[in-house]
Parts: C-alpha cells; structure tokens; sequence
C-alpha cells in the first residue's frame, strides 16, 4: 500500500479523533453568547435606560435627539435643588458664572459628563465664533488639515490604514493560535500514544514516517478547522456590533491573489511546526515532568518576531523574516497586508518553507521511529543525533 | 512443507549487551511456531526484529509467504499482537477495528464487514459503539486480537497472547489459535504458560540469553533433555508411599494427594519396577508419563545457566 494511502488513512484517522461537531457548535453557541451580551449592553449604554434630568439656571438648553439628556427649568431655591438631587428627582444643576464658567452641582458622579461636556463645548464655540465675527465654514477652513498625496512608485500599492494593520494583527495573532493548538494535540495525542502502548500495533502495519506525515496532515486539518470556527465566531461579533453601534466594518479591497498565498504559507508553516513538534514529543516519555516540554514554547520566538514586521514592514529585518522559513509563515502574510513584496520574495519564501518542510519531517521520521518505542527513559540529544544520522534501510 | 520465514545468524545488541546472539530458525508454513524462554531471553526482540519494528545489527531474514521472498513482512499479510498491547481508550470499539483493518490494507467498507463478523464471534457486537475503556481487560484484549487477524493474514505473530487472561478466556485463544491454523495461518507466538503452547505449538525453540538452547517438535524435546523413565501412580488414601521412595530405581518422587509422580533412573525398566511395588503399595491405577514441557523448558534453562556461570 503506497505511503500516501496510509498517510491519508492516518490523516483521517486523527482528524476524527479530535474533530467533533458539537465542539464547533459549542464554539459558536459561545460568539453567539458574546454578540447578544454585547450588542444588549451596547444598547443599554446607548440610552435605551434612564432619560437624564438636568435642572438648568437662568439657561435655556436644547438636547440633543438622540441623546439622554434632558434639561428643565432648576427650582428657586438651593434648599430645593439640593433636596431633588438627594431624591433623585434631578441628575444634576447646571448654572453658569459671569465669567462664562458653567457649573453642575450633583448629588452622585456624573456618568453623564462627556455628553453634557460635548454640547457645552459646542455652545462655547458659537459663542467665541459670534464674538469673532467668523463664520463657521471660515473656521472649517482654517482648521482644515494641509491636502498631502502619498504615491508609490509602485501605481498598485496602497498605503496602509488601521484596517490592514488590524487584519496583519490579526493574522498573527491567528498563526499563533493554531500553532499552539496544533501543540496541544500533538502533545497530548503522542505523549498517550506511548502511554498506552499503541505504538507497535501501528509501526507494524505502516512505516513511523508514514504514521507521522499522517499525523502532521490531519492535526494541521483540525487546527484549520478551528480557524474557520474562529473567523465565523468574529464574523456573528462583528455584524452584532455593526447592528448595536455604529461600527464601521473596514473596507479594505482584498486580492484573491493574496489570499491564496497568505492561506497557502500559513498553512505551511502549520505543517512545519507540527513536524517539529512531533519529533519534540516522540522523545519526551512524561509531559508532566519532562523539562524537554518548554521546548514546545519556541514558536512564540519567531511569531513574535513577526511583530517586527508588523512595526517597519519595509526593514532589511521584515524582509529577511519574511524569507526565513521559522518566521516566514506569520512575516510573510503580515508583508503581504501592509506592504508590497515582489514575486521574486514571495516564491523564494513558499520555496524555502517547502524545502524546510521537507527537512523536518524527514528529521521527525527518524526520531518519531526509535522515540516512539522508547519507554521508561527519555533520550539524551546525543542519542538524538546519532538517531538521525543513522543510515536509511 | 516451505518456509514462510528463515532467521539466519541474527545478531541483536543493545548497548554492549546482545539481547539475540547469533540465532537461526525457521518457520514452516501452515505451523505453529512457539519461541519460548524466561524473562529476558530476547523473544520480544527477536518478534519486533521479524515484524520490522526494530533491525537486526547482524544477520538476516527471509521471509516467504507467497511466490517471492522478502526481507521484511508485507503487513498486508501480516497480523500481530504485540506484548506492549494498546489501543486508542476513548475511540469507540467498531472504528478502531476500522482504522486498523484499513492499515492492514482493507478497505473502509470491508474493514467494517469483517469488523462486525469477528465482533459476533468473540460476542462484543453489543459492546461495538463503546468506548474500548468502557469494556473489561479481557474484552479489550479480545479487540487486540480482532485488529492483529481481522484481515486474514497469512502469518500471526502472537507475542504473549496468553498473559493477562482468565482461564476461560486462555482456552478462547487457544482454540482461536487452533481455528487460524485450521484455515491454513502460519503461527508464530511467544508465550510462558507452557502447558497452553504444549497444546498448541507443533514445533518449539527455547532462548536463553539471546541463544538458542533447545529447539523441535515437542516429542523431540522430550527425549532431548528427559530419556528417565517416568510413572504416575494413583493410590488408596491411607497407603504408605515409603516403599516407593526406598526402591533402588528410584530418582525422584513427587506427591500429589493420591497421586505419586515417579521419576526412574536412567535405563530402569518399568515392568519391573511396578512388580516390586504392586504388593507393597495399595495401587488403584498405573501410568507412564512424558516429561512435561514445563519441566524441560526449567531443565534446559538451569543446565544453560549453570553453563554460562562456570
């Protein structure tokens, strides 16, 4: 049978072990939870609560519409205004000095501040305006900010916004997720595969090559999986914010080009990482003592790294992590959203983590066939060593 | 009758210690093969070297199940139960049988077949959506053996299948063995419980220390190591065995309630030993004995010792 076959029979074989529906339904259940939370408290904070009552002297202010606000007339007296704070009857008592100073007596903190300071500002402004004789358009104009276009030699390439920041953020942040669940389980899946002594069943049906590949395929599998359950889960918070608020989803003009490259290279750098974590937990005998274990940590090194790129997209050093195969993976898609690197980078990057990926899993295959019978003790690097540079049958 | 495997001078060591030293056997087809030995004479080592799972340092293997002669064991063709059994706890009994068929080359959907005919003999049909924790040691090493013969293979390497059961489940195997011979499996199995593999192996090698010390049908075992006359007695319950302990031929005496294990000396005839004793000892019935494999496999592993100590 071809070790492609078993590699699938494998791939399969883990992906159901881990994959099931009601933890992808739960998952969303929980989105759902947090978009109807939110949007709930969005909408309480929004006003759908209690109308505030400002007790204005001497003044007549008009609320806004959509506001909280309300103003009425303030009652004669001190003793009188003071008496409808302490019984709530009043939020607050708004005056004003000679001096143009407003002043808001209160009975509690004024939670309402900022939407009261926003319409004072706005009074003040038409006052000092009137006074200067300029018209609002003048003032408009002068506060305008100076007209710049930025231009890249490049005719297709567009500056970066806050949205494109957020989406190399994001894939990052994702890289990181899946590689360290991938981690997990690879952990976990390993460590009780030698516990409970499964390892010779397989190992003589199938070569340890084939049973790691397999392995490596379908846990790169489920961790997709849980992107997409990700991406689904943001997308309900986000159309729950965009209906509670007034929240702006950024449009940003994705090329499908792009998206089949970052998709591509994230899903690699998965695969190399699963085959480096293999290796890592075929040698180790107990997860729980094991001070091989902060090994499965490393990949915090180069995703962090990425960061950098995230900061100067356009350095020597955002390009060389956009090409070095442990950091190409979260670099290169990072590069791709907030600048513009040419063809030439990105197959050497695609090439290069190929190549990598090969290396790795080959490395794994040797350690995952001597490490996977070896109970009891966990192996010195040196036996490690010798382990790979041993010759193929 | 062709061999299905030949082990030739194999050489296995671990470190500077030779866990197989230098050991040749061969495995006919159709047989029952049984590698016997004490705790660490190399048996496992000798059974991961033929299934692949480790290499031999020296030596080789030939392995002929059908036209062509390989090095290693086509899986296809293979079942094997391994003495470190396991099997993934919380996946439910039909998918892994499934999952294993399906490495041993079946399809998904005769994998499933075969599955469910195998789940029927062994009477675990009930029990085929549970979790394989959810089932009794015994239940879980019968799926064991399901995954290593479910795909008809035309050898078994059976290290161990005996340790661990109760004795109804110990006769199970046995006849599950006799029934794979029947359909024409060549067997090889490793195991200690001696009175089993004398029922079921037609042929027999004894390791000790990673070598060779015995090896052949059991009958020629026997007289091998074991040509003392030997006569069980049964005896009325207040007779005195004195009588046969004071005889002249006698070597050795064993008591079991009323039966009397004799053991005679080298070239003693039996006739005449049992007209001395008749009129002495109350006897109910009389029988010559052979030497059972328990008693040459402990022979032959002292006699090897007491070799390698000098």
């Amino acid at each position: 049978m071809s070790h492609l076959r078993h590699c699938l029979i494998v791939a399969g074989w883990e992906f159901r072990r881990y994959f099931k529906w009601k933890d992808q339904i739960i998952g969303l259940i929980f989105f759902l939870g947090i978009s109807g939370v939110w949007y709930g408290v969005a909408k309480v904070l929004q006003g759908r609560g209690r109308t505030i009552t400002v007790a204005v002297v001497d003044m007549n202010l008009q609320a806004p519409p959509s506001g909280r606000l309300e103003f009425v007339s303030a009652p004669p007296t001190d003793s009188a205004r003071i008496e409808g704070l302490r019984a709530g009857d009043l939020d607050g008592v708004l005056s004003r000095g000679r001096d143009g100073t407003f002043d808001l007596l209160v009975e509690q903190d004024p939670r309402y501040q900022a939407e009261l300071q926003a319409l004072l500002n706005a009074i003040s402004q038409g006052e000092r305006l009137g006074a200067s004789g300029l018209s609002p358009q003048d003032l408009a104009a002068i506060n305008a900010p100076a007209p710049l276009d930025v231009r890249f030699t490049d005719p297709t390439r567009q500056q970066t916004g806050t949205a494109e920041k957020i989406i190399a953020g994001v894939l990052i942040g994702v890289m990181l997720i899946s590689v360290f669940t991938s981690m997990a389980y690879l952990m976990t899946g390993i460590a009780g595969e030698k516990q409970l002594r499964v390892t010779e069943s397989v190992v003589s049906a199938i070569s340890p090559q084939a049973w790691i590949d397999g392995k490596v395929i379908g846990l790169t599998a489920y961790s997709l999986t849980g992107i997409v359950n990700l991406a689904l889960g943001g997308l309900v918070v986000g159309i729950s914010a965009k209906l509670a608020t007034d929240f702006a989803i950024p449009k940003i003009a994705i090329r499908p080009g792009i998206v089949l490259v970052i998709a591509v290279v994230a899903i690699l750098g998965m695969i190399l990482w699963n085959c480096f974590f293999a290796a890592v937990a075929a040698t180790i005998d107990d997860p729980n003592t094991s001070t091989r274990s902060s090994m499965l940590m490393l990949p915090a090194i180069p995703v962090g790294l990425a960061v950098v790129v995230f900061r100067d997209p356009d350095s020597l050093l955002s390009h060389l992590l956009a090409v070095f195969p442990l950091t190409s993976a979260p670099a290169l898609p990072a590069r791709m959203v907030l600048s513009n690197p040419g063809i030439v980078e990105i197959l050497a990057s695609l090439l290069l983590l190929i190549g990598a990926i090969w290396l790795t899993r080959r490395v794994a295959g040797r350690i995952f066939e001597v490490g996977m019978l070896l109970y009891g003790k966990e192996p010195s690097w040196r036996e490690i060593a010798r382990w790979v540079a041993r010759p193929t049958t | 009758m062709q061999a299905a495997i030949q082990v030739d001078r194999i050489i296995k060591r671990f470190g500077s210690r030779a866990a197989v030293d230098q050991l040749s056997f061969d495995v006919q087809r159709g047989e029952v093969f049984a590698l016997l030995g004490p705790n660490g004479a190399g048996k496992t080592t000798v059974v991961r070297m033929l299934v692949g799972i480790i290499r031999p340092d020296e030596g080789r293997i030939a392995v002929s199940l059908d036209q062509s002669t390989t090095s290693t064991l086509p899986p296809e063709q293979t079942g094997y139960l391994p003495e470190d059994r396991g099997l993934y706890r919380e996946v439910p009994v039909l998918r892994t049988l499934i999952y294993f068929g399906q490495l041993r080359g079946l399809t998904a959907g005769e994998a499933n077949r075969r599955a469910h005919e195998w789940l029927e003999r062994m009477s675990l049909m009930d029990r085929k959506n549970e979790r394989l924790d959810a089932l009794s040691k015994g239940n879980q090493q019968r799926v064991q053996l399901i995954t290593a013969v479910m795909h008809k293979p035309t050898l078994a390497i059976l290290d161990e299948p005996f340790s661990g059961l109760d004795p109804l489940s110990q006769e199970f195997f046995l006849d599950l063995v006799q029934d794979l011979k029947a359909a024409g499996t060549t067997i090889l199995l490793s195991a200690h419980q001696m009175d089993l593999v004398e029922r079921a192996a037609d042929r027999v090698l004894l390791m000790n220390r990673g070598r060779e010390i015995l090896a052949g049908s059991m009958s020629e075992l026997r007289r091998h190591l074991d040509d003392r006359p030997r006569v069980r007695l049964t005896i009325e319950a207040d007779g005195n065995t004195q009588a046969v302990r004071e005889d002249a031929d006698v070597e050795d005496v064993t008591v079991e309630e009323e039966e009397i294990h004799i053991t005679l000396r080298p070239g003693a005839s039996v006739p005449s030993f049992i007209a001395r004793i008749v009129s002495l000892v109350p006897i109910r019935s009389i029988a010559t004995e052979a030497p059972r494999l328990h008693e040459v496999f402990v022979r032959a592993v002292r006699n090897d010792d007491r070799k390698a100590d000098s």
